[in-house]
């Protein structure tokens, strides 16, 4: 038992897997990207009980996947042979300072759009609103900063 | 956009499995009486719904008790899946089914549910009056048939083979279409339903 009244987590699963797949695509890249999706997955369900609230868990799953993405990138690049190869830290579950630590090297503006999007949740008419900016510039943001977050941390 | 493979989401179910992240498991079955959703639980079946329960509700009522971690896989539950479908095929009773009749609350209704499950098989009918007999309070046939008409396990706890004292082939949770179905497939055949109140 819970202490907040959580849904059935397949539910969430049913509903946005097939956004959650297409965003670990775009940070991933198709040959990676059911892994990643798979261990977003397995994080999400250990981490679910422990949900303080069961506010904007789409948003919560993004943020799960999107550090799944970056933390699988790192260890395959760590996987490359060299030297000294240390022991892949493998995150076992999700904690909310994952995705705050992930987007901190970001510029502001990146930062502000992950955070509309992947925190707060808005969709594209709420980021707009917010930015100051019209739906189709705030995807285009939204869009960029995913970019720029694959390619700072995980090229 | 296209959805998830069943290939990751049944990786997913299995991993959970293994490492005992599930606090429920279900599936869904198509059968001759309509699509079942069915529930599991590490002890037994929590829960089965009939189609025309809204399988939301269904799923959050036993996560409400049992947990959110509810999973999705007809892979990790095939043997209960196999029991059902040889049941429709008439060759058996899923009465070996563990069953986890925690989701009633009452306990003289959780009592009659447990006799009525250990106690009548398939081929046979036993009335509210018998089985509030068998539960220990003979005189509570009314208590009896709430319990039936609130059983959250049917198919498996037979209530479907509890008929009125009176004749005719009572009221069903899944509708009296269905109760005759189920006993038909048993091999207990009624004669045209007499309509009257039942309790």
């Amino acid at each position: 038992m819970t202490a907040v009244a959580l849904p059935p987590f397949w539910s969430l699963v049913e509903a946005h897997g097939d956004e959650l797949l297409a965003h670990a695509r775009r940070l991933s890249g198709d040959q990676h990207a059911e892994d990643v999706v798979q261990d977003a997955l397995l994080r999400a369900l250990r981490a679910y009980p422990r949900l303080r609230h069961a506010d904007h868990l789409r948003a919560w799953l993004y943020r799960v996947t999107t550090t799944a993405a970056i933390d699988a990138h790192r260890s395959r690049r760590r996987e490359l042979p060299t030297d000294d190869v240390p022991a892949p830290a493998v995150h076992d579950t999700y904690d909310e300072g994952a995705f705050e630590t992930l987007i901190a090297p970001l510029p502001d503006g990146a930062q502000a759009a992950l955070r509309l999007r992947f925190v707060e949740d808005l969709d594209y008419e709420g980021i707009a609103d917010r930015l100051g900016c019209s739906s189709v510039a705030a995807r285009q943001r939204v869009s960029t900063a995913v970019r720029t977050l694959r390619e700072r941390l995980a090229a | 956009m296209t959805p998830l493979p069943d290939s990751l989401l049944e990786a997913v179910a299995s991993a959970a499995v293994r490492e005992g992240l599930a606090d429920a498991l279900y599936t869904r079955l198509d059968t001759p009486v309509g699509r079942l959703v069915v529930v599991q639980g590490a002890s037994g079946i929590l829960r089965i719904g009939f189609p025309e329960e809204p399988e939301d509700a269904l799923l959050a009522g036993v996560a409400a008790h049992a947990g959110p971690r509810l999973i999705a896989s007809d892979r990790e539950l095939a043997p209960t899946r196999d029991a059902l479908e040889a049941y429709f095929e008439g060759e058996g009773d899923p009465h070996a089914l563990p069953v986890d009749l925690s989701l009633v609350a009452a306990p003289f209704r959780r009592i009659v549910l447990e006799t009525l499950h250990r106690d009548v098989g398939p081929g046979a009918v036993v009335t509210y009056g018998a089985l509030a007999l068998a539960a220990g309070r003979p005189r509570a046939y009314r208590a009896a048939a709430t319990a039936c008409a609130r059983n959250p396990v049917p198919i498996v706890v037979p209530c479907h083979r509890v008929l009125p004292g009176s004749g005719g082939i009572g009221a069903y949770g899944g509708g009296p279409e269905r109760k005759r179905s189920l006993l038909a497939l048993e091999g207990v055949l009624l004669t045209a339903p007499r309509p009257r109140p039942t309790g």
